[in-house]
């Protein structure tokens, strides 16, 4: 049987198969924006050819899809998403534009003020209200919920967010709202804060539930679609969605909650950005880079472990699911060159897919980041996707010379500029992730992925003074690829707000049991494999509002004399470790009980390269600029053995990822096809 | 010295400011009060061992620039013996602080042997003692009045807490227990300060990191200088009015006269008002602050904010003046007012050098703190009002923001969940939403103010005061803009006419089940209102910001 792992970027969508014996097949197609599904089919397409099958005969060898999707991001940065009405309690609706009275950048008191998701005249008020102990202080009144529904029934919206006072402790008024909802627009995309993070503290769980109505018709419209193209092709196996926290779920749950998709594509880099260097090199610290055509993506794995953040701001909206901590720029291959006040600068303005860079030969004139390395001689025009296709170099000149003239320079003058401008701008990117979280960058490696990173990491890394840079061999698909190293996951919660937050040792097993319960029920649905429940506990002291995650591994909560201290002590621990004291004379309140189910997936077969293969030697040599024109030997990834030492300046090419070596870069290919990289 | 490189000095700058947001944080997740954990009026900072400011997160703007003049009182009274281990206390704005409820701990870090820096964590205390609850006591003529003054003295000694001076602290506030875990939380997170400190001198050693912190200032230094030589030289000046001194005085007048010479700035304001008797007046270290914190928001945002920053800026005073208040004089409202006008009458003078950095007025702080018993719980609780934010003053090219708040928190103070608020106290949040109007009109409009309708939810009576400004003068209008709409504060009693409150008074009456109508006020407007655009006005109807018959009136 076959494993399939789809990641659809910006600019490319990458497939790559992986068969029992661990043979990996991969293939890059150009993404299709308007209509993603359609990229993925011709990548399919594209693997099945390779394979010399049939599409529907690959599609029936295959059990499971991974899938990482960038709907739900290009959504929220453009700004494209639905109209979304949004209903609150009467006399509350500015709760998601006044953000707790804060404003974002302290200092800048001239920042331009920021747009909410939905405009104020579309958040509209409904009589109701809860008390903060669950008892109905107001009901539901019917008339001004109709009045209100057919208010943004007339606006012409196309999604519906709900977000009433303490529905965390009973979402029966979100639920009628949702019936009504229901009769009156059918079509309506609803998204209920009660659903969607069931937690004290309206405006985390607002703003994530108004994300989520925004983000998810786009994702529910192309995930059904996908669905059925792949059913039309002959495939009824799994199709599981990367989600931001990591791991997948399925389908209906990526529609569910949209909103955690929003790191779907760079969750599969840091996923494959960590087996290659923890698994696979033994390298526990690493910053990943995923430089692709529109974005980078800059990661953390420190100690061998990915890291999380609780709430996640994009584009001035928070997001308060748990989620991977990456951090994106809008700088890639396709960023474009432009002039201001007499200053060269790169980005954030892309190319995007089509009309793509001018090398591209699609009619696009402005000069690119890509352009500039075809006019620097890194990319060979002829070498393009394995040949597949031909950059226009001629095109890419005209386009450096025409910005060239802008600043009085020549075209190659210019694409060295547009280089160092580029990498100057994620330079900072990664002291951004790094420095301004305690980590000094220079104990790290640097794992280069996506397409364009093996032109830029070196330089990279010694601005950085980072000494060691690996290039995986998948590294044009390291998104896909990563997705293949992950699991299945649900995380479910339930809050204990008052009495019953006291450590009760019976109380407590029979939360945990239902919660596992519940979980492994929803998994089981659609998962035999393998079943693993990790227990935690949100805790804190009476007095406190905010929380610390309490892993709740080796407490036995069936051990009724001992559970009680010992789930003291786990607080205690770690309230130490991370704020240097504990209270003795306090006991510590139980929140909110959290229960991980993942469902474990068989690991990705390594595959190694031959020991007794022969050193490459160069395939030919390319003139390349690097503050003067030289002739570099060029080599061919694909033939390089384990062991086989190269040393800048070199270009090391594959059929979709090139690696440009500067001077006195040394590079030896690890047994795992990995480029491992000493920087001077 | 130790030669640095740049790559080196900008990693310790990173690590210096992570390390006080760090601290912050903790503050922020340890504390038990709600104005520490939801409205987070504290700071975090790094000072060297000369009392200079290295590093300060950016929490609270009003405590930039005040934390060194703390410092320096800590190291006068105890000189050379300082020890590792130790804890450092003070609150009293003769002696190094701000007002009294700004209660600060210090913690020495010592570098093989040697004092080399101080972590410091300021934190507003619900109630520190005093006359009456909240710390702010409109009816004090005295300091004494205000609450207890903590000179500088030593809680911990060498590791050791001092267990009678901390049960004498205690005892002399209202809620001990609360007291208490909020000043824990004050210690860990200095403690969380000197461990990432000692790890950082560790890891690159002591003389690289001071090369660093001195490499650290100059930069700020020409940063800031670069700045300054770009502002039109002159003698400038500016001026901010106060309602009344809630004494019967009204019009209480700050002046600033500012002198821009190449790169060097010259603040005078000791043609400002004499000083008054309650508790308006501001300490020196509060005035320093405020100025400070003007130059701030006139500098560009990432600005370093520490000592290097602030070396090309002279301010001259006169003690026996508002801004400078004379030993023994109340100052408890002086974080929020004067030190707001401070801040306006600076940005006023500097308007003619630099109009495309000012901003119009942000809005004026009005708080209420309320006293009562909880019957859900039958304990005692104080609160304070921090949901109904004024609006934020506009700007060149900007509207301000809706319900962001005050110069002196710069939309940095959270109001926090009303869902959380309930939980904690017998509050019931009827109404809490943007009010229509209260921009300050101008082609750039002021951000709205907020209507607040607060059930109080309790068995008995409670008692509240009031503390701030703004019932008279709204947030300033610039460059053609007009004045935000000013607050208005109105208890309901059943059966009753409206009871206005005043901005200065301590213990009103509250009986049971009362409700507080709070309409806070709209920020400045910056240019001419006949320029708004047509588009923007259509918005601005369209989404209840201005009424139809508002928006006429405008364009005629």
């Amino acid at each position: 049987m076959m494993r399939l792992a789809i990641d659809v970027g910006g600019t490319f969508t990458d497939v790559v198969a992986v068969d029992e014996a661990g043979t990996v097949t991969f293939v890059k197609v150009p993404s299709t924006p308007h209509d993603q599904s359609l990229g993925v089919m011709d990548g399919i397409a594209l693997v099945a050819g390779r394979l010399s099958v049939p599409v529907a005969t690959l599609l029936s060898r295959t059990e499971r899809i991974v899938h990482g999707m960038t709907v739900a991001t290009n959504a929220l940065i453009e700004r494209k998403g639905a109209r979304v009405g949004l209903l609150t309690t009467a006399g509350h609706r500015d709760i998601l534009e006044m953000r707790e009275g804060l404003k974002p950048e302290r200092y800048n008191l001239r920042l331009p003020r920021a747009a909410p998701l939905v405009p104020r005249h579309l958040r509209l008020g409904v009589r109701e209200r809860l008390r903060a102990d669950g008892r109905v202080e107001i009901p539901l009144d019917e008339a001004s919920l109709a009045a209100a529904i057919g208010e943004l029934e007339r606006a012409g919206v196309q999604a519906v967010a709900v977000g009433y006072l303490h529905a965390y402790r009973d979402d029966r008024h979100e639920r009628a709202t949702r019936a009504r909802l229901a009769e009156a627009m059918p079509q309506a995309y609803v998204s209920l804060s009660s659903e969607v993070l069931p937690q004290i503290k309206e405006y985390q769980r607002l703003s994530t539930t108004v994300v989520n109505a925004y983000v998810g018709p786009a994702i529910r419209y192309y995930l059904r679609g996908l669905e059925s193209r792949l059913a039309a092709a002959g495939y009824s196996g799994a199709l599981l969605i990367m989600l931001s926290h990591g791991g997948v779920g399925p389908v209906d749950e990526a529609i569910r909650v949209a909103a955690a998709t929003v790191l779907s594509g760079p969750a599969g880099g840091l996923a494959g950005a960590r087996h290659v260097g923890a698994a696979l090199l033994e390298a526990p610290d690493l910053i990943g880079l995923d430089m692709g055509g529109t974005s980078t993506d800059i990661s953390l794995v420190v100690g061998g472990q990915a890291q999380f953040s609780p709430e996640r701001i994009i584009a001035h909206q928070s997001i308060a699911l748990p989620s991977l901590d990456i951090i994106t720029l809008g700088a890639g291959g396709g960023s474009i060159g432009h002039t201001k006040g007499g200053l060269l600068q790169v980005g954030p303005a892309s190319a995007g897919a089509q009309p793509g860079p001018a090398c591209y030969g699609l009619g696009a004139e402005h000069a690119t980041v890509t352009d500039a390395s075809v006019v620097l001689g890194y990319l060979d025009p002829d070498r393009f996707l394995g040949g597949t296709a031909r950059l226009d170099a001629a095109a890419a000149e005209r386009a450096l010379r025409a910005l060239g003239a802008e600043l009085g320079l020549d075209a190659v003058r210019t694409a060295e500029g547009m280089h160092r401008v580029v990498n100057a701008h994620m330079a900072e990117g990664i002291r951004l992730a790094t420095v301004r979280r305690g980590i000094d960058p220079r104990r790290f490696g640097l794992v280069g992925f996506g397409g364009a990173a093996g032109l830029h990491a070196t330089d990279l890394a010694r601005a950085l003074r980072i000494r060691r840079v690996i290039i995986p061999r998948y590294a044009s698909v390291l998104c896909a690829w990563g997705m293949h190293a992950t699991e299945l996951r649900f995380a479910t919660s339930r809050s204990h707000v008052g009495a019953t937050g006291r450590l009760e040792p019976a109380l407590l097993r029979q939360t945990y049991a239902q919660l596992e319960a519940r979980g492994t029920a929803r998994m089981r649905a659609w998962f035999d494999g393998s079943i693993e429940c990790r227990r935690s506990a949100d805790m804190r002291y009476g007095e406190q509002i905010h929380e610390i995650d309490v892993s709740l591994d080796g407490i036995d909560l069936d051990d009724t004399e001992h559970s009680k201290s010992a789930l003291k002590a786990a607080f205690e621990a770690r309230h130490r470790a991370l704020y240097t004291y504990a209270l003795d004379d306090q006991d510590p309140i139980l929140i909110n009980a959290r229960v991980t189910i993942a469902g474990l997936l068989a690991p990705l077969p390594a595959e190694q390269l031959a020991a007794t293969m022969d050193p490459a030697t160069p395939s030919g040599t390319r003139s390349i600029y690097l503050g003067s024109w030289l002739e570099a030997d060029v080599y061919a990834f694909d033939s390089m053995a384990p062991g086989q030492n190269i040393t800048g300046p070199a270009i090391i090419e594959s059929d979709t990822t090139t690696v440009l070596l500067r001077r006195s870069d040394r590079a030896s290919l690890t047994v795992q096809g990995c480029l491992d990289i000493a920087v001077v | 010295m130790t030669d640095i490189d740049p790559i080196t000095a900008s990693v310790v700058r990173h690590r210096l400011v992570g390390t006080v947001e760090e601290m912050g944080e903790a503050m922020l997740r340890t504390s038990f009060s709600q104005i520490l954990n939801s409205s987070r009026d504290f700071s975090t900072a790094i000072c060297d061992a000369e009392g200079r400011l290295v590093a300060q997160a950016e929490h609270i703007p009003v405590h930039v620039g005040a934390l060194p003049t703390g410092v320096v009182a800590v190291m006068e009274t105890f000189g050379g013996d300082v020890h590792p281990g130790d804890v450092f206390l003070l609150n009293d704005p003769y002696h190094g602080g701000s007002h009294l409820p700004d209660l600060t701990a210090f913690v020495p870090v010592f570098v093989d042997g040697e004092l080399a820096f101080w972590t410091i964590n300021r934190a507003h205390h619900s109630d520190i003692g005093g006359a009456t609850h909240g710390a702010y006591n409109a009816a004090a003529e005295e300091i004494w009045h205000e609450g207890l003054r903590v000179p500088p003295l030593r809680l911990y000694d060498r590791g050791e807490v001092r267990q009678d001076l901390l049960h004498m602290l205690a005892v002399n506030v209202r809620h001990p227990r609360d007291f208490k875990g909020d000043l824990y939380a004050q210690i860990g997170s200095v403690h969380l300060g000197e461990r990432r400190l000692t790890a950082l001198v560790e890891e690159f050693g002591a003389g690289t990191v001071h090369a660093a912190v001195e490499h650290i200032l100059d930069a700020a230094e020409r940063e800031a200088r670069d700045i300054i030589r770009g502002w039109k030289d002159g003698v400038y000046r500016g001026q901010a009015v106060l309602d009344d001194d809630g004494r019967g005085h009204d019009d209480i007048t700050i002046r600033a006269t500012v002198t821009v010479k190449g790169a060097q700035l010259r603040v005078d304001l000791s043609e400002s008002d004499k000083q008054v008797q309650s508790f308006l007046n501001s300490s020196y270290a509060n005035m320093r602050s405020a100025v400070a914190m003007a130059l701030a928001f006139l500098f560009d945002p990432h600005t370093p904010k520490n000592d290097g920053a602030l070396r090309p800026l002279e301010i001259i005073a006169k003690e026996g003046t508002i801004v400078w208040a004379k030993a023994g004089a109340p100052v408890a409202l002086s974080t929020s007012h004067c030190a707001q006008e401070i801040i306006e009458a600076v940005v006023d003078a500097l308007s003619a050098a630099c109009p495309e950095r000012t901003m119009a007025g942000w809005g004026r702080r009005l708080r209420i703190a309320i006293k009562g018993d909880d019957p859900r719980s039958a304990q005692p609780f104080i609160w304070h009002l921090f949901h109904a934010r004024p609006g934020a003053g506009a700007c060149c090219g900007g509207d301000g923001w809706h319900g962001s708040g005050e110069w002196h928190c710069a939309g940095g103070l959270k109001f926090g969940s009303v869902e959380v608020a309930e939980v904690r106290f017998p509050l019931l949040f009827k109404r809490h939403e943007y009010l229509t109007d209260s921009g300050g009109r101008g082609e750039y409009m002021g951000g709205a103010g907020c209507s607040l309708e607060l059930a109080l939810e309790t068995d008995t009576a409670c008692v509240a005061n009031t503390a701030g400004d703004g019932l008279r003068h709204g947030a300033r209008g610039l460059m053609g803009g007009e004045d935000g709409r000013p607050h208005r504060y109105v208890l309901h009693r059943p059966g009753e006419e409206p009871l206005p409150l005043a901005s200065k008074q301590e213990g009103v009456h509250v009986p049971a089940r009362f409700t507080f109508e709070v309409h806070s006020g709209g920020g400045g407007g910056w240019g001419e209102p006949a320029k708004r655009r047509q588009a923007a006005i259509d918005d601005d109807v369209r989404n209840g910001f201005v009424t139809a018959r508002a928006a006429r009136k405008m364009r005629s």
